[in-house]
Order: C-alpha cells, then sequence, then structure tokens
C-alpha cells in the first residue's frame, strides 16, 4: 500500500515509525508492515503536486487542499460502514470532508500554526502579533516554513486582510510586497520540520520560527525556554486527515489502515505524544498527561479550530496566483 | 535490434521536446486544466522588467563561475602534487582524497549544514575552545550564506576537478620538461611555458566538470544556503515540485539548457585530456 505522508506520522510497527506513535499499530499487528510503503511530502502544495503526479492508495492532506484532490480526480469516497470508529469523529470536521454527498476526507488530526520564539532571547513586549517575524531586531534569528499559501495567510492577518486565503489581486500584491519585505530577516526558511526547524530552534541557529505545537512540546522538553505565541490577529489552525486513491487496489486495506489511526487508543496516544487535537470525541481532556497544555493549545474544545481568534486553514480560489508570487518573494 | 541512437536521441531530446511543450502550454502539469499555445511565460522571464527569476538566473551564472574557477585553482596544486611529487604514493593518496565520497552526496551536505556550520556545530565549538570568540558567541554568516554555499560545493568539487589535471599532468611527455631544465629555464619558467600550457586541456575539462553540474545544482544550497543564497536550480526545483507550475518552470528549465549547451559548445573541443603522442602515420 502506498502512503503519500507527513514524517513522524508512519505506522507503529513499521521500520520508519521512530517517535512512538502507536498509530497503525492495529493494521501492521494484522497485516504486518512490509507491504507499506511511504512518500513524504514537506508542505501541502508539494503533497499536491505529488498526489497529481503518482497514484497513491492513501493520502494525508489537510482541509485546505480537500477540493483540489476531488477536483483533480485524485480521490474516491470513502465507505463509511468500513470504519468502525468513524461515529466517534467530530461532526463538524465530518462534514468538512464531504462533496457531492460523498464523504472524501476522514479527518484526524488538528492544531495551530503560529510562531514559536524564545522567551530568554525575545522581548515579551515584541511578542504580540505576527509582526514579530517582521522584527528587524531579530535579522537572522527568524525562520518561516517555505509553505507558500501559509506565508500569505500570516502576511494577510499582518495586514489586517478580511479573507486571508481568498486575497484580491491588490492585496496579494501587497502581502508579496511584506514578505519580500521580511524576507532579509530570515535565517532560513525550513522545509523539513525533524531536519531544519527544530534543529535550528534548538541549537539557538533560530529564535523565531514558524511551528505547529508539537514543536513547542518537543522544545519545551528539550529544555528550551520558549513560548508558542498567541498572536493579537489569531493563530492558524488546521484540520488534516486521509483520502482514499481514485484508484487504489488496496481499497479493504486502505479502510483497515484508517481505522487504525482514527481508534480510540490510537488517538490518544497521538494527542499525548503530539499534543496535536484530535478528530475523535472519545479523547476527552483527562486522558492527556499534561493538563496545562490541554488548557492553553484548548484540546478539550472540539470547535477549537474555529472558536476564538483562530483563523482555519482554508481552500484558496487564486492558488495559481499565489504560489507564483511566492516564487517571486523566495527569489527577490 | 533499436539502434543505439535512438535510444540516446529519445532518452535525450524526448523529455526536452516535453520541456518544450510545457513551456508553451501545450501541456500542464494540473488534470482537466485547458491548454492552448501560449507564449506568456516566455515573454515575462525574457522582458519583464525586473523578472526576479532572470535576476536569479545571472546571479547563479556569476557564482558557478567562482565556483568553478576557485574549485580549479585549489584543485591544480593538488593534482601537480599527486602527478609529480607524490610519485609510487599517488594512487593511494587519490583514493584517500576520494574517500569521503563513498558516502551519500546528501549526508555530506547535511553534515555541513548539521555538524560543522552551524552556531553549536564543530567549528564554532573549535573557537570557543581556543577563545578566539567568547562562549556562546557563534560566526553566524558561517551557515546559510553565500559563504557556506560556495564552501561546500567547493569541497564537493575538489577531488574530481583534481582528477581530468591529475591526468593529464601523468600522461605529459616530461622528456619536454627536461628539455626546457637543460635549455636553462628556472623552475617557475618551465612551470608557466611549458608544464601549465600543456595541461591547459585538463584544466579546461576540471573546470567544465564544475561548471555544468554546478548550474543546475539545488541540494546543497537547500540545506545550507538561506532565503537570499538559493540558485536558479532550485527555483527550478520549487516551480516542479514546491509551488508546481510546471509550465514557467519548463521555461526557465529550458534557459538553463541554452546555457549549458552553449558552454558545452565552446569547451567540448577543449576535453580532450590525452596528450601522449600520436602515432606518426606510415610514410
Amino acid at each position: 500500500m502506498s502512503i503519500l505522508e507527513w514524517g513522524g506520522y508512519e505506522a507503529s510497527g513499521t521500520k520508519a515509525q521512530t517517535y512512538g506513535l502507536k498509530s497503525g499499530a492495529d493494521y501492521t499487528k494484522k497485516y504486518g508492515a512490509s507491504g507499506i510503503t511511504y512518500s513524504y511530502i514537506q508542505d501541502d502544495d508539494q503533497a499536491l503536486n505529488k498526489a497529481t503526479q503518482t497514484q497513491f492508495d492513501l493520502m494525508h492532506p489537510c482541509n485546505e487542499n480537500v477540493k483540489d484532490y476531488i477536483d483533480r480526480g485524485l480521490a474516491q469516497p470513502w465507505d463509511t460502514s468500513l470504519l468502525p470508529s468513524f461515529s466517534q469523529l467530530n461532526p463538524d470536521m465530518v462534514k468538512i470532508g464531504q462533496a457531492n454527498g460523498n464523504q472524501y476526507f476522514i479527518p484526524w488530526d488538528w492544531g495551530y500554526g503560529s510562531l514559536l520564539y524564545r522567551t530568554d532571547m525575545v522581548d515579551p513586549a515584541d511578542a504580540t502579533g505576527w509582526e514579530l517575524a517582521w522584527n528587524p531586531k531579530y535579522k537572522g534569528k527568524i525562520s518561516l516554513w517555505s509553505g507558500a499559501s501559509t506565508n500569505f495567510e500570516i502576511a494577510a492577518l499582518k495586514l489586517g486582510f478580511p479573507h486571508m486565503d481568498d486575497l484580491s489581486d491588490t492585496e496579494l500584491e501587497q502581502a508579496k510586497q511584506a514578505l519580500i519585505e521580511q524576507k532579509p530577516l530570515n535565517k532560513l526558511y525550513w522545509s523539513s520540520e525533524y531536519d531544519q526547524e527544530q534543529p535550528n530552534f534548538k541549537s539557538g541557529t533560530v529564535w523565531i520560527t514558524y511551528a505547529w505545537q508539537d514543536s513547542f512540546v518537543s522544545m519545551t522538553a528539550a529544555g528550551r525556554k520558549c513560548a508558542f505565541l498567541q498572536p493579537s490577529q489569531g493563530r492558524l489552525s488546521w484540520i488534516c486527515g486521509f483520502m482514499l486513491g481514485a484508484h487504489t487496489q488496496n481499497y479493504y486495506h486502505a479502510h483497515d489502515y484508517v481505522e487504525s489511526y482514527i481508534n480510540h487508543a490510537s488517538c490518544v496516544n497521538m494527542t499525548n505524544l503530539f499534543y496535536y487535537g484530535t478528530a475523535n470525541t472519545t479523547v476527552t481532556p483527562d486522558l492527556v498527561k499534561n493538563k496545562e497544555l490541554v488548557k492553553a493549545l484548548d484540546l478539550g474544545n472540539p470547535s477549537a479550530v474555529v472558536s476564538g481568534s483562530n483563523h482555519l486553514q482554508s481552500w484558496a480560489p487564486n492558488r495559481s496566483q499565489l504560489e507564483l508570487a511566492w516564487e517571486e518573494v523566495k527569489t527577490s | 535490434m533499436i539502434p543505439p541512437l535512438f535510444v540516446v536521441l529519445l532518452l535525450l531530446l524526448g523529455p526536452v521536446v516535453l520541456l518544450a511543450l510545457y513551456s508553451v502550454n501545450l501541456r500542464t502539469n494540473i488534470p482537466f486544466a485547458p491548454t492552448s499555445f501560449s507564449g506568456a511565460d516566455w515573454k515575462d522571464f525574457l522582458t519583464r522588467a525586473g523578472n526576479p527569476f532572470r535576476g536569479r538566473f545571472f546571479f547563479s551564472l556569476r557564482f558557478t563561475l567562482l565556483v568553478s574557477v576557485a574549485s580549479t585553482a585549489a584543485a591544480y596544486p593538488l593534482a601537480y602534487y599527486l602527478a609529480f611529487v607524490a610519485r609510487r604514493f599517488r594512487y593511494v593518496l587519490l583514493l584517500l582524497l576520494i574517500a569521503p565520497f563513498f558516502t551519500s552526496y546528501l549526508l555530506r551536505v547535511v553534515a555541513w549544514s548539521n555538524m560543522m556550520l552551524n552556531e553549536n556545530g564543530i567549528v564554532n565549538q573549535a573557537l570557543w575552545f581556543f577563545h578566539i570568540l567568547p562562549h556562546g558567541h557563534a560566526v553566524g554568516w558561517l551557515l546559510y550564506s553565500n559563504f557556506s554555499v560556495f564552501l561546500v560545493l567547493f569541497y564537493s568539487w575538489i577531488p574530481f576537478v583534481s582528477l581530468p589535471i591529475f591526468a593529464v599532468l601523468e600522461n605529459m611527455d616530461h622528456r619536454l620538461i627536461e628539455a626546457s631544465t637543460d635549455l636553462g629555464a628556472s623552475r617557475l619558467s618551465t612551470f608557466w611555458r611549458v608544464t601549465f600550457p600543456l595541461s591547459l586541456p585538463g584544466v579546461i575539462a576540471a573546470f567544465v566538470f564544475v561548471l555544468i553540474p554546478t548550474t543546475g545544482e539545488f541540494i546543497t544550497p537547500l540545506y545550507v544556503g538561506g532565503p537570499s543564497n538559493q540558485l536558479f536550480g532550485n527555483l527550478i526545483q520549487s516551480f516542479f515540485g514546491d509551488s508546481p507550475n510546471w509550465n514557467y518552470g519548463a521555461v526557465l528549465a529550458l534557459a538553463l539548457i541554452a546555457v549549458v549547451l552553449v558552454l558545452m559548445l565552446l569547451f567540448g573541443r577543449y576535453l580532450n585530456t590525452d596528450l601522449r603522442e600520436q602515432p606518426r602515420e606510415a610514410a
């Protein structure tokens, strides 16, 4: 079974799983791990591109790209009756994965994107919003992600645009200029969380980095004094999940595999490991070890991704313009 | 049986033809997207004032030229030592020189990034150990800079660049050097007037060995370069991978292929490194 996956999410029992994730254990116990091959992705645009060029049995995109996968004929609907844990999933997230009356996307993990920063290096007065990434005081100590759409969302939030994923031509140009202005402050645009983002933050090469909350947990555990910024404009939020390849020859295996990820035990483990939220509503806050983190990350709130000031990353109608603009930012 | 020339042409020209089709929008990487002939991407790349991709193209050419000149210049004394000084140990030394290259290129680049040059890396730790810098104060430009990209490319190419120069020096007719000495030329004069001119084909071959692959290089800048130190190869890789726009990417790739072809035509005739005396034709 070929799976398009982010590093760290490999099934338990495979050689590639070295992070302690127990998801997928039921599948590998039943069928063994030798039949699974992973292709890795580092950002959403790259994921969509790889899925377009190569047929996969399973893919792990995020909600902002679900429409693209369907429109391009890359995915087919799930038979939810083959997923015993499907009924336990958050109905709002389940709805996001529906199109034409079919369930194309099985939500699994959710979380936030924000700036992770060193509290012993960054003045608390500077850590108020996304403008922290534009603060020249920290030139050479900042690192944004190389994700095109995410950076335009960040720029849009910083500039106060009302719809971060539906920018007009003028707004897109302004966001591009803002990112060009920000570019010299970066040490690097990181593309790999485990090879670049976390090692650079840990070593002190970078003090301010775009990150997901698992990095906050890892860096805190590594003894770094850090905080996961709550920007005045709000954090980014995301929901990712599984899509079934349009031409898969492993239809039933794919269902078994996904069931081994969305079941209660797998989701409890995933949340306790990465401190990401899970779509499985049976994972209640009392099952998560670090209660402070549960509170700080609002993990007990089933609507957290769209509540408060959080901005759920969504489908962008002008994706191709945005990607070209991002290349211009990187090249300028 | 398929003629070998046909297979070679198919494998070499086929992808280029495909690129050409993408570059004028007669193919697209997005399923169900309409295709029709358009030269808009070519026009944008070639004529739009301030096009950053064109700027990066010339930056990359200058950068690879610098890497090629520096690598060739540094490789020459190495090759000279192996050919004329090391004598019977030369092949052992040659093997030692290329020994690190038995490991993956990618691993070596990541090692430079994560072990050697980062702020807690071996270089900064050595500076702290010898009290050249106060502990904790790192040299920031060691990594994610033009310097780091240059250094890693320079390191990567030196052994390969040494080989063609070594081959030429090794095959050189040593009687010419002896004749120069017998006629009273100093060692320096012999080097400049005999050895170096005769080794020029190897030097040019070495230079081309670095220049052409480095023109499309993207791994090293990706891992040790910062946002402003990416080369044209990274741009092409990005257009085909991260921000998929194969039509524009094809324009950039073809522009690069054109430059490489010109370089090949310019330097191709110097690539013969066999200086042994040709057998005389029968009278």
